[in-house]
């Protein structure tokens, strides 16, 4: 990572801390609007935080972390304060620092931090940093403590594109509607930013921008009560630059693929559109769910080599727990991923590879078997065990692995975790 | 059909045109299905009557709703108490704002209340409002100590609710059913 991009990311992060204070500091002069109800409101500042160490074991190919050997990598710590301002109004803020393998290390940051203001059950406002809802558990997926998986099925919340999934710098409508007898409706319009940060090492563009992100999410709580289906979708570009070597922009130059006046990086340019469609029962003790998600993407450069044409991948999970004692919750899932749905077999190159490039193989797909033991130890403590059997690669990242192809590692293979966590 | 309890098949025994049903069942859309699509109709059926079992004794519930006594609500729907113990709305009919309480969660009552009202085990609530507390979405209605703390906290507020043991002193509190 270049110096220019760390202090672009320095800059932001003081940016976003200043923002912050700023909105603390100018927040109880709105609030002052509100004076007689803050007062019959009165509550006190809510601090909840949570810290979680894991460790991670795979019998073949590098998986999160460097895995293989068995990783203590697996860690993550948040706090978060939050403060009902008046009867409507509300303010609060995360901090949370991570480390997954290359991801994270520790750097600590502003999760979300937000002003809500909720004029009617049917609508409200936040602006801020704010989780992203995007299927039935992306706002939560950093926090074990509200589910029962240890990894939430990797095929629709992949850990590896938490930077761009999990939260939007912006604002976002939002609502319950009731609808009679036909139960409610809860909506959740959005749009914004995402400020990625580069520091991350599996990165391999630099000055990676997210010039738009918007979306909605749709749910409607069935009069079968814990029942909920739902629909979300959200639309983005990331903007990067690659920087080649000389050697390979002179190449580039005599076959005429770069004018001859080239210099400086190649821009890059990933349009998105991600959707999912969710289902999910809660009752008693019984959770079931199941969510399909489509994600098109595509990748525009001015060289054929840096293109890919649009292309759709295929993901779904169908996941079961049952709560069996107040301290023992075992847990079930199949998530299925499939990089390019018009190929789930991957009997061919991947989309706009040159000539010569062998079929995708195993690489195309992973099939995710999981079986996770949570143990509730007490109140504030949990354990947790997981096993997975995986059949294909489509997940795992070539940087952990050497950057070996796909296809070229091992197609059937196991992961085994564990980890624990404090949270109040 | 079978002689003990529970194995009765009640909605063919008691629907008008069971009889048609019974006799046309060879040719219901059940019997064409592939066993396989079969099988995972009867999991899919017996997951869902597992998790809507009901609670012993939910006839007669073993705690008491309280509001504030210038509540004028005498009965609170389950589907409202649940709507209003999730945060899902925020006011009473008469616009009045909702402040639920709940009662510790290793308590016997918070267990018999959520099975019997939010239709869920209290580790599901705690879930949820895991969910909405590390994501910025909400907070979870305040936990007090006993039925004495729950009383003084619904006559302190005129939109609370909250629920004590059967036999807890409720003061001046009005308790209402549920329906």
């Amino acid at each position: 990572v270049d110096y220019q991009a760390r202090r672009v990311l320095r800059r932001r992060s003081w940016l976003s801390a200043v923002a912050c204070g700023v909105s603390l500091t100018a927040l109880p002069a709105v609030a002052r609007a509100d004076k007689a109800d803050a007062e019959a409101f009165a509550s006190p500042i809510e601090v909840h935080a949570f810290v979680s160490q894991g460790f991670i074991k795979t019998t073949d190919n590098n998986y999160l972390a460097d895995s293989k050997r068995g990783s203590f990598e697996f860690s993550e710590v948040g706090i978060n304060f939050s403060k009902q301002l008046t009867e409507r109004m509300r303010v609060g803020m995360q901090l949370f620092t991570h480390d997954l393998g290359p991801l994270g290390n520790y750097r600590t940051r502003f999760d979300w931090f937000y002003l809500d203001y909720r004029f009617r059950d049917w609508f409200g406002l936040r602006a801020g940093r704010t989780k992203l809802p995007f299927g039935l558990y992306n706002e939560s997926s950093d926090i074990d403590a509200a589910r029962v998986p240890v990894l939430l099925p990797q095929s629709v919340y992949p850990v590896s594109n938490r930077e761009f999934l999990l939260a939007l710098t912006g604002g976002e409508a939002y609502g319950m509607v009731p609808l009679g007898s036909a139960g409610s409706l809860e909506y959740r319009l959005y749009g914004g930013t995402v400020f990625y940060d580069t520091a991350d090492a599996t990165a391999t563009g630099t000055n990676i921008k997210v010039p738009y992100i918007f979306g909605a999410r749709l749910m409607w709580q069935t009069p079968i009560e814990g029942l909920q289906l739902g629909g979300s979708a959200q639309k983005l570009r990331i903007d990067a630059e690659a920087v080649l070597p000389e050697a390979q922009i002179a190449q580039l130059k005599m076959a005429g693929q770069l004018p001859a006046d080239f210099s400086g990086p190649i821009k890059l340019q990933l349009p998105a559109l991600l959707s999912v469609a969710s289902i999910e029962y809660t009752a008693h003790n019984l959770l079931l769910a199941s969510e399909y998600a489509r994600w098109r993407v595509a990748l525009d450069s001015p060289l054929a080599q840096y293109t890919i044409p649009e292309m759709s991948s295929e993901r779904f999970y169908l996941m079961a727990a049952y709560h069996v004692t107040s301290w023992f919750t075992p847990g079930l899932y199949y998530a299925a991923t499939f990089s390019n749905a018009d190929d789930r077999k991957g009997q061919y190159p991947p989309a706009g590879a040159p000539a010569g490039t062998p079929p995708l193989g195993w690489g195309a797909y992973q099939h995710d078997l999981a079986l996770t033991l949570r143990y509730d130890l007490n109140q504030f403590w949990l354990l947790k065990l997981e096993g997975h059997y995986m059949h294909g690669t489509a997940g795992l990242s070539r940087a952990l692995n050497d950057n070996q192809q796909l296809s070229s590692l091992t197609r059937d293979w196991g992961v085994f975790l564990v980890k624990t966590t404090a949270y109040f | 059909l079978g002689g003990l309890l529970g194995q009765d098949h009640s909605v063919l025994l008691s629907r008008p045109g069971a009889k048609a049903m019974t006799q046309s069942r060879f040719h219901s859309p059940y019997h064409s299905l592939r066993p396989t699509r079969r099988a995972l109709l009867w999991t899919v059926l017996g997951m869902c009557t597992l998790g809507n079992r009901p609670v012993r004794g939910e006839s007669t519930p073993p705690f008491r709703i309280l509001v504030h006594p210038d509540n004028p609500a005498n009965s609170v729907s389950k589907d409202f108490a649940t709507d209003v113990f999730l945060k899902r709305t925020t006011r009473w009919s008469d616009g009045e704002t909702a402040r639920p309480v709940d009662q510790r969660a290793d308590t016997g009552v918070r267990r018999m209340f959520s099975e019997s009202v939010l239709r869920r085990s209290v580790s599901a609530v705690k879930r949820y409002w895991q969910q909405r507390i590390f994501s910025g979405r909400d907070l979870p209605p305040p936990e007090l100590d006993g039925d004495e703390a729950v009383v003084g906290y619904v006559l302190k507020h005129r939109g609370a609710i909250g629920y004590v043991s059967v036999g807890a002193k409720i003061d001046r509190a009005k308790a209402v059913s549920v329906q």
